[in-house]
């Protein structure tokens, strides 16, 4: 019996430090499937892609890959995977040494793997004209100067050619503004706070209509960006080294953004917003002002075709503090990298770039409302001339085509080694805009030596990344 | 009557060159055997150097590392350590995993309430085991979303069950004080089933003879249970208690699903949520490897204690 006990001491012992030890994978894989080799291609021409994404991701990747194929004489295999296991998956890819040829890569994430040696220098195999031709922020995400750290120098090497760029547009609903009998907002010049508020409170009703309707419903961590740029503060500051929270015109603008809800009611109450969140109200046509981004515009024609009585769309720009000012919001985008250690790198580049650029790929996704083109004398030309309105893209779809211009800037932690400074910003932010228990003055003291100090732990690991290799 | 005298073979006489023989003949069916035992005992051997030991280690070399999980490991002693002694967010997410704990004894005294209940003669007997088993062959993630939406502050299925006796519900997902009590009652409400099925096996095996003793010594329900039933199914009791602190300690899945921020102000992260953000989110994979260590090294304190009060509290019927 003591042996026994021993035994069974001993086995959970192990059982429970092992499982403690590899929790990382519990959120991993749970499908039981086979894993597929990742690992990059051995015979000269033969190279691995591996992904995540939806069907069209697919059709649109084999029929550049078909193209790619012919005119190279390579052979490409096609790994996907499940969205929420490509992070991790693509971790244990390179810990394991299986690195594929080719593989989408977070912006956010390049410059660990940049110093490990992940990530192979691409400046020389992408012709300039190809370059140029791709939306500036598309490649200027994926430079890194591992000397200074600074992110997005396009004199800096190109680690990456960018899969899509992903404009966070702001839009209304039209068939809610004619039934209220209010007049448009501009599709090119931007609201000011003040206005937009007073919108909001035209569209509030609970008696016009048989059924209730609110100005807006933000989500602040994804929708107050925006608003905090267009008051003309920010996060962190341009060398990417000091968090910026503690601005008094960022307290004002986070407080305005708050107040929305706490003062002015012009959205639903966060407990009307967990019941139906704001997105589906959104499109029940309850809700005026909301986001709407282009991996959003089939479901919103789908809806709008469906319930034309109710919901209607059109892109719009981001509300800024004062007239005058320039509006801007978050763009993001995902990447497509080849392996330091491929053994074709020159092909793996050369299939990065007809990944990212091959103009009857483009036009599958745009065709599809994946994603806008990357390729600008296309988006700008043919696509938002006839090949945009012709697939149901919103009226105003040039608003998406200015934010990846020049309007979108990454989201505050993409840019640096780790976000965890970033993400610390939203713990206890109910507090200012759910329950109003605090000021937004009162939360930002206290947050940004906080943050701070976890913004220069994230350099100091750059720091020891780099070091080390 | 003619006798024979007994063949010479029949005499056994052993010489030394017998014993030597026989020996050798011993010593090659030993080696024969022990050569096969070692093959059947080498896979699960090899297996467990190969998926335990090596990755146990591996781990705790990793966790006196700066490692970010991809590129090279830099050896820093017990660093990782002293930051995790010093990071807030650390004891915080221990102290709600230990929160989530409380869980444990209210998840064992519903499931024997149920299977005392099961086990006696009732109608519907089986359709209620089903009903019960039914959320532990559920998927989590599946779970998680349902009872994402069923504590919904205003219209959710729980608040709309409270208002029918008068009781207005918190907006348990988004309340810091309700979000980890919400996390316990979704958990109890999971592994209810597998408790009642395991309790229900011990309370059936109670030998019907100790409880017709005590019925005639007069003794009461109350006195029954106390002495016979409970004692009876305290193994059972034992290895769940075990299993549900292991299991207690590495909650992830629906937290992640319910609340996918941690939760208001930080309320809901849990050890292994917090573990997988360093990991994952920011590359902090010495450090994560550390803390998951930690926790590892916590299990193994509580269940080797628990190992102890069990046997102090052990007994056998002769």
């Amino acid at each position: 019996m003591r042996k026994f006990r021993t035994a069974a001491i001993t086995a959970t012992m192990v059982g429970a430090l092992t499982l403690a030890a590899c929790s990382g994978g519990t959120g991993g894989d749970t499908s039981g499937s086979p894993e597929p080799d990742t690992a990059g291609g051995d015979a000269p021409n033969e190279l691995t892609f591996m992904f995540r994404g939806g069907e069209y991701d697919k059709i649109a990747y084999e029929a550049a890959i078909d193209k790619f194929e012919q005119e190279t004489g390579a052979s490409v295999t096609m790994i996907i995977t499940d969205a929420d296991q490509y992070a991790t998956k693509l971790q244990a890819a390179i810990a394991g040494n299986k690195v594929p040829d080719v593989f989408y890569i977070e912006p956010g994430k390049m410059m660990g793997y940049v110093y490990a040696d992940v990530l192979a220098d691409l400046t020389e195999y992408v012709p300039q004209e190809t370059i140029d031709n791709i939306w500036s922020f598309g490649t200027d995400a994926y430079r890194f100067n591992t000397e200074t750290g600074a992110r997005g120098d396009s004199a800096d090497p190109l680690y990456g050619l960018p899969k899509d760029v992903g404009p966070f547009g702001f839009g209304y609903n039209t068939v809610l503004f004619e039934k209220l009998g209010l007049e448009a907002p501009s599709a090119d010049e931007p609201m000011t706070f003040d206005e937009f508020v007073a919108l909001c409170k035209e569209l509030t009703q609970s008696d016009k209509l048989d059924y209730e309707t609110w100005g807006t419903g933000l989500n602040v961590v994804w929708n107050s960006q925006a608003f905090i740029w267009g008051a003309g503060a920010d996060w962190i500051s341009e060398d990417q080294k000091t968090v910026t929270v503690d601005d008094p015109a960022f307290a004002d603008a986070l407080q305005w953004f708050a107040d929305l809800g706490l003062v002015e009611g012009v959205t639903p109450s966060a407990e009307q917003a967990q019941t139906l969140d704001t997105y589906q109200r959104w499109m029940a046509g309850e809700i005026g002002f909301f986001p709407v981004a282009p991996w959003d515009i089939a479901t919103y024609n789908s809806v709008a075709e469906e319930n034309p009585d109710t919901f209607g769309y059109d892109v719009i720009p981001y509300p800024v503090a004062n007239e005058g000012d320039d509006w801007s919001t978050w763009l993001g985008s995902l990447g497509i990298a080849v392996s330091e250690n491929s053994k074709n790198k020159e092909l793996a580049a050369q299939l990065a770039t007809y990944l990212s650029t091959d103009l009857d790929a483009q036009k599958i996704l745009a065709e599809n409302k994946v994603q806008i083109p990357n390729l600008i004398d296309y988006a700008t030309g043919e696509w938002i001339e006839t090949d945009a309105p012709a697939a149901g893209w919103p009226a105003n779809t040039k608003a998406f085509l200015e934010i990846a211009e020049s309007k979108g800037k990454p989201l505050p932690g993409v840019w640096t080694y780790t976000p965890e400074w970033y993400d610390n910003f939203w713990i206890g932010i109910e507090n200012v805009v759910d329950n109003g228990s605090q000021t937004a003055a009162d939360f930002l003291a206290a947050k940004q030596p906080e943050m701070q100090q976890l913004l220069d732990q994230s350099w100091i690991s750059a720091d020891q990344a780099k070091a080390q290799g | 009557m003619a006798t024979t005298a007994p063949p010479a073979e029949s005499t056994t006489v052993w010489t030394k060159e017998d014993a030597k023989a026989s020996r050798k003949a011993n010593n090659k069916l030993h080696r024969r055997e022990h050569a096969w035992a070692a093959a059947f005992m080498a896979p699960p051997v090899i297996g467990w150097i190969a998926f335990l030991l090596f990755p146990l280690g591996f781990s705790v070399y990793a966790s006196l590392t700066n490692w970010n999980g991809i590129g090279n490991m830099t050896f820093i002693g017990l660093d990782n350590y002293t930051r995790l002694l010093q990071d807030q967010y650390f004891w915080r997410a221990l102290w709600n995993t230990v929160f989530y704990m409380i869980g444990i004894p209210i998840g064992l005294a519903l499931s024997l309430a149920l299977a005392l209940a099961l086990s006696r003669k009732i109608r519907g007997r089986t359709f209620f085991r089903t009903v019960y088993y039914i959320p532990v062959i559920s998927s989590l993630a599946a779970v998680a979303i349902l009872w994402q939406w069923a504590y919904n502050g205003d219209f959710g299925l729980v608040n709309q069950a409270l208002g029918l006796i008068g009781i207005e519900g918190p907006n348990w997902l988004m309340d810091p004080t309700w979000s980890k009590p919400a996390l316990i009652i979704m958990a109890v409400w999971k592994g209810l089933g597998y408790s009642t099925l395991l309790y229900l096996a011990a309370v059936q095996a109670v030998p019907r003879s100790l409880y017709e003793a005590a019925a005639l010594d007069g003794a009461s329900s109350w006195k029954r249970f106390t002495k016979i039933t409970w004692p009876m199914v305290q193994p059972v009791t034992f290895f769940l208690v075990v299993t549900n602190i292991i299991a207690g300690s590495m909650i992830f899945t629906e937290i992640n699903i319910m609340t996918p921020t941690g939760g208001p102000s930080w309320s809901t992260a849990s050890l292994v949520w917090y573990v997988w953000n360093q990991a994952f989110r920011n590359l902090q994979m010495g450090y994560a490897t550390a803390m998951a260590l930690v926790l590892g090294i916590l299990v193994l304190i509580v269940t080797v204690i628990q190992f102890r009060i069990n046997r102090a509290n052990d007994f056998s019927i002769d």
